[in-house]
């Protein structure tokens, strides 16, 4: 996670929704643990909301939509695998149990760094992650 | 473009490493996974067995029990299998049914004997339940048909009492899928094998019931149960083809026909 520049100091306003796209996503995180979707759908409908927004609240849009795919990936799988367990195989394996472990662990390096990055881009900063950020440089343009 | 795509990787194998890692810990022991799994088996395989107990009368009497016993002992003891922790239940019905339940309660209905020929045919059906019992398809098919969370709320005491009545009727009347049942019928048939019992009988009683099922299929559960009878013939003659069986007689003729007679006074 870097702290970078854009080229220019965002306005309160901006700093404001910007930051909540990633507060979106993290109400959204919490209500749609059960069915991992629904905060993806949530993120996409701000998403979409903003898109025609200034440079830094679509980037930040942009960043916190995608950040929230490989938790989708993740999620769902271990939703299915629960799934499965409670109503066909019946049977809890140790490398299920390893499964859960490792998406809680992720699911939670992802949280702090979604609150992290809401609290520093609701002050004006600019927070690019670790692969995310690239990815929306490519994706979003000025 | 490419160092995203080599970002991706690495989160990726993070993922997997992690996960990897972890899956070296026993959590299974950790959690006590196996242990509360016996114990929903435990309650459950009460809780089906008290049922059946309220609507059934059970057999007692040694002269019935005792040969059934022996019966199955041989087959548990040229098996490996614990005979202590099978329940044997005889329970005095005129159904040709037998079934498991959970926890290793076994149940067999004096209609079915009275319909076998020969011990045999009896013991094909109790390696048939046995290997049901062993190979944990008791607990599948009641996870699949039921669902884990009934099955703990059955547990627990608060079970509604219709749902309950399914639950029963799912492992007493029900079949298993076929693929489960095909594994019980040659899991069953090398226990014959290992315990000296001609498996060729299992395949003829089989056979005969299903000629006599299109005759009068209301009592005859086992085989009711247990469709596609004379494919299922054909599969464990085809297994047994080249196997060699050096038969063993568990109870002669008399002792046989002893206990027959004494099932028709019960």
């Amino acid at each position: 996670m870097t702290t970078s520049s854009i080229g220019y100091i965002p306005g309160d306003h901006e700093a404001e929704k910007a930051s909540n796209s990633y507060l979106m996503s993290l109400i959204a995180v919490i209500a749609g643990l059960p069915l991992p979707i629904i905060n993806l759908i949530a993120t996409v409908i701000f998403y979409l909301g903003n898109r025609k927004g200034t440079y830094f609240v679509r980037w930040h849009c942009t960043q916190a939509l995608l950040s929230q795919f490989s938790l989708l990936i993740i999620n769902s799988n271990g939703f299915w695998w629960t799934v499965g367990i409670l109503f066909r195989d019946g049977e809890v394996t140790n490398e299920y149990i390893a499964y859960m472990i490792t998406a809680f662990l992720f699911n939670l390096v992802e949280f702090i760094a979604t609150i992290y990055t809401a609290i520093q881009v609701r002050k004006g900063k600019h927070i690019e992650w670790w692969f995310y950020g690239d990815l929306t440089n490519m994706i979003c343009k000025k | 473009m490419l160092k995203p795509i080599l970002q991706f990787g690495a989160i990726a194998a993070l993922f997997f490493l992690v996960w990897f890692g972890l899956d070296r810990i026993d959590w299974m022991t950790i959690f006590q996974v196996e242990k509360t799994t016996k114990n929903i088996e435990e309650k459950l395989g009460d809780l089906y067995w008290d049922i059946l107990k309220k609507v059934n009368d059970e057999i007692t009497d040694k002269d019935v029990v005792a040969p059934i016993d022996s019966l199955l002992t041989r087959i548990c003891e040229r098996n490996d299998i614990d005979r202590e922790k099978i329940k044997l239940h005889l329970v005095d019905k005129d159904e040709v049914n037998a079934f498991a339940l959970p926890d290793y309660h076994m149940v067999v209905y004096t209609g079915l004997i009275e319909d076998c020929e020969n011990e045999a045919e009896l013991c094909g059906i109790i390696a048939h339940e046995l290997a049901h019992l062993e190979k944990g398809h008791i607990m599948q098919k009641l996870v699949k048909e039921v669902g884990l969370a009934v099955l703990i709320s059955m547990t627990s005491g608060n079970g509604n009492p219709e749902i309950i009545k399914q639950a029963v009727k799912v492992l007493t009347s029900s079949a298993y899928d076929r693929k489960l049942e095909t594994e019980a019928d040659l899991t069953g048939a090398e226990y014959l094998i290992n315990a000296g019992i001609d498996p060729e009988a299992f395949a003829a009683f089989m056979f005969r019931m299903s000629e006599q099922e299109k005759g009068l299929p209301d009592q005859l559960y086992w085989v009711s149960t247990h469709p596609g009878s004379e494919e299922r013939t054909q599969a464990i003659l085809d297994y047994i083809e080249d196997r060699e069986v050096k038969v063993e007689m568990i109870l002669d003729s008399t002792q046989w026909m002893t206990l027959k007679e004494n099932i028709s006074k019960n």
